[in-house]
């Protein structure tokens, strides 16, 4: 019973921001300090005595007894994560955004937040809908307004290309809800009701496809996963810093919350053809944007193609953990879920040093950069870290997510498995190919003096490394969320 | 299946039903003679306000159990009440913005919208083809009129372009009715039950689309849409975009979902065709268009093409023989929903343009117009998310609804159509937010008009109110059944 008071808070701070000119700022990164504090210390109190899954804090509105509407909140230990995640990175985004008196910026930014716990936490595919779609338009807007030259096609693109995904998820939708009502007489959208699988397994064979195929392709958009994915680095390159952050830290969650909280309520009916195509989307996208990665010259971009093909852990966990069993099944997909959660954390990390680096030095490609370590020890340092970070190394969050994923699946994949380590070596080299033009080597003296980090800046960049460490060290922090979610279904 | 008995109304009674048309027809004659003693166009405009506003209550008051009226010429339903409320606020919609550009001759501008809507009223309470039709040409000679208002060279030739095409639309109905009448052996829609010669039946259907598709504005018959659209002064293009296509699709809701009951695959073939056909062409065209107002024009047709899914879920529902009670009065009520919230959607976008300083503006015209005016610039994008379906708008919610029952008639097809369109629909929309909010600032002023900003602004905010009042359906589903409850 906490958790819709804290929606409503954002909710009205989201409109409040709007209002207040110039004092938008400073009221937009309290009111989102305390959203963040106060889900922490939700989750603390919630989740750490011994969670068994299942959805905690239920809250339900009826609005429409009729058609069966009823606006229901709720999380569980997977998206309570991914909420508390949610709230570090938009913190941290208004931590590097530096307009002054733009209530309309701050005002968006809270709304993305708004749109993005809005679909984490509702608990009715209605209402899951309809924030997965309006979280689109603030972005929109974001990019389209700060955005960089090509803002105006990118914007566009961004918003259709993930628009005409998720029409599909909302004919999936519909057919579960049409199915429910001519199986039982009851017209419901309640996650709980429609994906059942006593219910899903009623359902015709070629209508059950049709669901998972209309969910996954709104999903595997929003990850994203090879074919489908030319939104992402356009996107990520045009919006203004904060804005990466954003996107890259909260709002990459959906596809992968798609998948795990979605889909795999429903994992006894899905077909295995699906989770093979599934893990090989994810090894083709692995190796795919890793190598496009390495060619990029641009560091946000390949920043952008590195978060891309991290996201392809999450469908190669997704896939292989449902069709393994026992403790390595488990182990797989919590994996997957640890991934969407050390992803978020590293690269909106990795993009907040950028927009530093862009601010400071005036460059973000490895013409302009050169051995910028010289000028500013500090954020070189912590760079590097966020690099390290992000290409797996041991004792940081993301080597557990990598490593549980590999570990769990191996006994699925076979030797397809070289192909993701395979994989994981192109993306340390070109991390490390990156560290070397951009921070170290001979300095690039075109550049001038460059100011290093300000006290502050370094601390509030120190916190995000130090939880990406701390979680690197101690998964138990929050991997009993995650087995306890999957205990919950299965 | 509804079963409550329809009573039939006699004598002084059945003048209760009557009210509005009365009250809505001397007010018509008053502004007419007041056009003698004084051209004060505010007077006019304050008669037709408030005669439109007491025929809305008087509506209200009608007893709302289904009965027959005038020997059946009339039908009174909950269904029709509906729509005729719907009509009275399509009306209620350009009262006020049209005061800025109706220079001459107010006195016949909004004698001839009381008569217009006298004309509407009427079509909305009745099930009978010849009352159909004379109210039907009563709202069409009308909308003529209006449309060749604001004299220019532009609007004489979108009002000239209007009349002809719309003459030939009518001499299709008229022969559509009579093959119906040769078809079904009676005007009655209600009790064309048995047919008697199913070719003439095929052709009754078949002019009948095309009379009642040009008014519409349905693909084929969508040629005079664009240019009058564009042609006719904006208040008058939002009253044609909404009243008068409404007053169309009602009418083809009660003809061909009940007076073609028996036909239901020759029904769902057409109007299947059309839909996609129609849809499509909107939203291909749209694409390229650097006008707003020819953009506005050309996703009106795209609406219309959603609307008209109705008739596919329905006939569908009917041929394929499922659980079609349900399916066709959930159909229905979304239609009603969709033509409800497109009065707000299509009136907001067309009375938008009254605000700018400039005649039928670009794109570039409108450029930076964020930052002249915010609220202005912000109501507007409501109503474009809304146009293409965006939530926390009521045109989601409209869209949303077309679209469940679809699937649900186990139309996944069309419903992969529709939604595909409905997607292809946002790049041209966001196109206009796109230059409102990021482009340089073009040279073009407000025109200062406050009734056209209030309306905007008025729009917007019920657009998404509509969002928000769910119970809404269940109503409209109770009121839905008044079309199938007269058929007894």
């Amino acid at each position: 019973m906490i958790i819709e008071y804290i929606f409503a808070f954002l909710v009205a701070a989201s409109i409040i921001t709007f209002f207040i000119g110039s004092h938008s700022r400073q009221f937009a990164r309290v009111s989102s300090l305390a959203v963040a504090v106060a889900f922490i210390l939700y989750s603390v109190y919630r989740f750490y005595p011994g969670y068994n899954g299942g959805d905690i804090s239920s809250f339900s509105l009826t609005l429409s007894t009729y058609t069966g509407f009823y606006f229901s909140l709720g999380v569980n230990g997977f998206t309570d994560l991914l909420v508390v995640l949610g709230s570090i990175i938009v913190l941290a985004a208004l931590f590097i955004s530096d307009r002054k008196d733009d209530p309309v910026y701050y005002g968006l930014v809270l709304l993305t937040e708004v749109g993005t716990f809005g679909l984490l936490m509702s608990t009715d595919l209605f209402f899951f809908y309809v924030f997965w779609e309006v979280v689109l338009v603030p972005v929109y807007f974001l990019i389209g307004i700060y955005g960089g030259p090509r803002k105006d096609s990118v914007s566009l693109k961004f918003f259709v290309y993930t628009h005409i995904g998720s029409v599909f998820i909302l004919l999936s939708i519909f057919t579960l809800y049409s199915y429910y009502y001519s199986e039982y007489g009851i017209l419901t959208m309640q996650n709980s009701d429609l994906l059942s699988t006593t219910f899903f397994s009623t359902i015709p064979f070629f209508y059950r496809v049709f669901i998972l195929s209309g969910f996954l392709i709104g999903f595997l958009v929003k990850l994203p996963t090879f074919p489908i994915h030319s939104w992402l680095p356009d996107s990520y390159q045009e919006a203004p810093y904060p804005v990466t952050v954003i996107l890259a830290g909260a709002l990459s969650v959906m596809g992968g919350y798609g998948l795990f909280g979605i889909l795999y309520p429903l994992y006894p009916q899905i077909p295995a053809f699906f989770l093979w195509l599934l893990i090989a989307l994810g090894i083709i996208s692995l190796i795919y944007f890793s190598l496009t990665a390495m060619f990029q010259s641009n560091l946000k971009r390949m920043m952008a193609y590195a978060s891309a093909g991290s996201m392809g852990f999450v469908s190669i966990a997704f896939g292989s953990g449902i069709l393994g069993t026992g403790p390595n099944g488990i182990i797989d997909l919590a994996g997957g879920m640890f991934q969407i959660f050390a992803h978020g954390l590293i690269v909106a990390f990795l993009f907040s040093l950028l927009y530093y680096m862009k601010t400071h030095a005036g460059h973000d490609t490895f013409y302009g950069l050169g051995g910028i370590y010289r000028e500013s020890p500090v954020l070189a340092t912590l760079f590097l870290g966020g690099l390290l970070a992000s290409l797996g190394l041991p004792g940081l969050a993301g080597f557990v997510a990598e490593f549980s994923i590999i570990a769990g699946s191996y006994g699925i994949l076979g030797p397809l498995v070289f192909l993701v380590i395979f994989s994981m070596i192109i993306t340390a080299s070109y991390h490390i190919w990156a560290a070397q033009k951009a921070l170290y080597g001979p300095y690039n003296e075109n550049l001038g003096q460059i100011r290093d980090l300000s006290r502050s800046e370094a601390s509030a960049m120190l916190l995000m490394l130090i939880s990406i460490l701390v979680i690197g060290v101690f998964p138990r922090i929050v991997f009993p969320l995650l087995t306890g979610y999957l205990g919950g279904i299965a | 299946m509804i079963s409550e008995s329809i009573s039939t109304v006699t004598g002084v009674q059945s003048l209760q039903y009557l009210y509005p048309l009365i009250v809505l027809g001397i007010a018509g004659f008053i502004i007419l003679g007041l056009g003698l003693a004084t051209s004060s166009k505010k007077a006019y405009a304050g008669i037709a306000f408030g005669a439109l506003a007491i025929a809305a209550i008087l509506i209200l008051l009608i007893p709302q159990n289904a009965s027959f009226v005038l020997s059946n010429s009339f039908a009174y339903s909950q269904f029709g009440a509906y729509f005729a409320i719907l009509f009275v606020i399509s009306s209620l919609f350009i009262v006020l913005p049209s005061l800025k550009n109706i220079s001459a001759k107010g006195d016949i501008f909004y004698a001839l919208l009381l008569f217009v809507t006298t004309g509407m009223i009427v079509a909305a309470f009745t099930m009978n083809l010849i009352v159909l039709f004379i109210s039907f040409e009563a709202v069409s000679i009308g909308t003529y009129v209006l449309a060749a208002f604001h004299k220019t060279r532009r609007t004489l030739e979108a009002s000239t372009k209007y009349f002809f095409t719309g003459v030939v639309s009518t001499s299709f109905i008229i022969f559509g009715l009579a093959f119906f009448y040769q078809a079904a052996g009676t005007f009655e829609l209600t009790s064309a039950l048995a047919v008697v010669s199913k070719p003439a039946l095929l052709i009754a259907l078949l002019f009948l689309t095309i009379g009642f598709g040009f008014k519409v504005a349905i693909f084929p018959m969508h040629q005079w849409a664009i240019d009058t659209y564009y042609g006719a002064e904006n208040s008058v293009s939002a009253f044609l975009s909404t009243g008068s296509k409404l007053v169309a699709f009602m009418i083809m809701l009660k003809i061909f979902i009940v007076g073609f009951s028996t036909m239901g695959e020759d029904v769902f073939l057409l109007f299947t065709l059309l839909a996609i056909f129609t849809m499509t062409y909107g939203n291909i065209s749209a694409l390229s268009t650097t006008n707003v107002k020819k953009l506005f024009a050309y996703s009106s047709i795209a609406q219309a093409g959603y609307l008209i899914l109705v008739f596919s879920i329905t006939s569908y529902a009917l041929w394929s023989g499922q659980n079609y009670g349900l399916i066709a009065v959930n159909a229905v009520a979304a239609a009603m929903l969709y033509s409800l919230v497109y009065i707000f959607m299509k009136g907001g976008a067309f009375v938008f343009l009254n605000t700018l300083d400039k005649e039928n503006p670009e794109f570039s015209d409108i450029s930076g117009f964020a930052r002249k005016s915010p609220a202005l610039a912000l109501s507007l994008s409501i109503i474009l998310l809304a146009l293409a379906g965006i939530p926390f708008t009521g045109g989601f919610t409209a869209k949303f609804y077309m679209f469940l029952y679809l699937v649900d008639a186990k139309l996944w097809w069309l419903a992969i159509i529709a939604i595909l369109n409905s997607a292809i629909s946002v790049f041209y929309y966001f196109r206009v937010i796109m230059y409102m909010y990021w482009k340089p600032d073009s040279g073009v002023s407000l025109s200062g008009s406050r009734i056209a900003s209030a309306t905007v602004i008025v729009s917007a905010i019920v657009v998404v109110a509509l969002f928000f009042y769910f119970p809404l359906f269940s109503l409209l589903h109770g009121f839905a059944q008044g079309l199938f409850g007269v058929t007894g």
